[in-house]
């Protein structure tokens, strides 16, 4: 007869493992008591200063108002990054402004909603995401992220979506891509799709990956509590699409990024495991 | 070249382009609803598919009207009777 599996951890190691869960969970529902009003004030904010500062910016100064919402969209991160921060450990590396050529085609993995706030760790803030339609159905962001210019891919039917893309890059606007399409549900990296690969090799404008870890822990799909996490963002070096210029030569960028990408993956997850010991 | 190798080259040469599942490439399953694909994708499949099979299918009008596996299969099968 075999024993019984024990628990892995007895007696006193047993109590420290229980003592340290239940300071984290102290720790998470803090969090969920703070940041959330804080994110609600914050928005609040931008709601209300927007339409003050926008008519001002393009009677007054003659700026883009697209461009300007834009950057106070890419503030508005900035300000999330600020708001987590006590709760959140940032690390990033190569995220500098000589590893974005302007404008540039941007891919990122995506684990969570709350991805599109760390865009704010850019070193730009003249960027435009591609999405699917549901982030158009949250009413406090959609005015903001018409006047971005923010492409709705499903809505908008390939054609015209690649037309709308072809005049941001046109006009300088970088554009920022989720290649999988949604959130991983295990966190292992999706099926890439074309769009993203076809547009760079079509216009010939440069591809950045950009690898994130960590927001799946700090709020997974499908979930509404924030736990405290660690968010690390990795730029790879960018990629000219001059040498894809064949019918499926796409295909081979996006199998190239996609490799170049679950490799740096691996990498972050190795390092965060060393530094966890 | 037979109606099981029609299946495998066509599943081989999807699993390899877009990096679906082989166990989900069933006869019944849908390009869009269950595979995933979108409108993209399926200019690039016809493009693999004219590569795997060394013949010309873009300019066929029964191509526009696939919608599952199965029908792909049947698509497939009934050109190569034509070429042959």
């Amino acid at each position: 007869m075999t024993d019984p599996v024990r628990p892995s951890g007895t007696g006193p190691s047993r109590t420290v493992l229980r003592s340290s869960r239940s300071r984290l969970s102290i720790q998470a529902l803090i969090m969920n008591l703070t940041v959330y009003p804080l994110l609600i004030l914050q928005t609040l904010f931008f709601i209300l200063l927007a339409p003050l500062v926008l008519p001002l910016a393009k009677f007054l100064a003659g700026r883009d108002v697209g461009r300007t919402v834009r950057y106070f969209i890419w503030v508005y991160g900035r300000i999330w990054m600020v708001i987590m921060s006590p709760f959140v450990r940032f690390e990033t590396d190569g995220l500098s402004a000589d590893r974005f050529p302007v404008p540039c085609i941007i891919v990122v993995n995506h684990l969570s909603f709350f991805d599109i706030f760390c865009m704010g760790a850019l070193p730009f803030s003249n960027g435009a995401f591609t999405v699917r339609k549901w982030p158009f159905r949250m009413f406090w962001y959609a005015p903001f992220m018409r006047l971005a210019g923010y492409v709705d891919m499903e809505s908008f039917g390939v054609d015209r979506a690649m037309r709308r893309c072809s005049a941001l890059l046109s006009q300088g606007v970088s554009l920022m891509f989720f290649p999988e399409g949604h959130r991983s549900r295990d966190g292992e990296l999706g099926r890439f799709y074309s769009g993203a690969f076809k547009l760079a090799v079509q216009t010939d404008t440069p591809l950045v990956p950009v690898c994130i870890s960590g927001t799946d822990q700090l709020l997974p799909p499908g979930r509404f509590f924030m736990a405290p996490a660690t968010v690390r963002m990795q730029a790879l070096g960018s990629i000219e699409p001059s040498g894809f210029s064949g019918e499926s030569d796409h295909v081979a960028l996006r199998k190239q990024v996609k490799e170049r990408i679950d490799q740096a993956l691996a990498d972050m997850r190795r390092c965060s495991q060393e530094s966890n010991k | 070249m037979t109606q099981q190798q029609i299946i495998e080259t066509v599943n081989r040469a999807l699993s390899e382009e877009f990096e679906l599942e082989p166990a989900d490439m069933s006869p019944e399953a849908h390009l869009y609803n269950d595979l995933g694909l979108d409108s993209l994708d399926a200019v690039d499949m016809v493009i693999v598919l004219e590569n795997a099979f060394g013949c010309k299918l873009r300019d066929e009008k029964a191509i526009q009207n696939i919608r599952t596996m199965g029908d792909l299969y049947a698509f497939i099968e009934e050109k190569k009777k034509e070429l042959e």
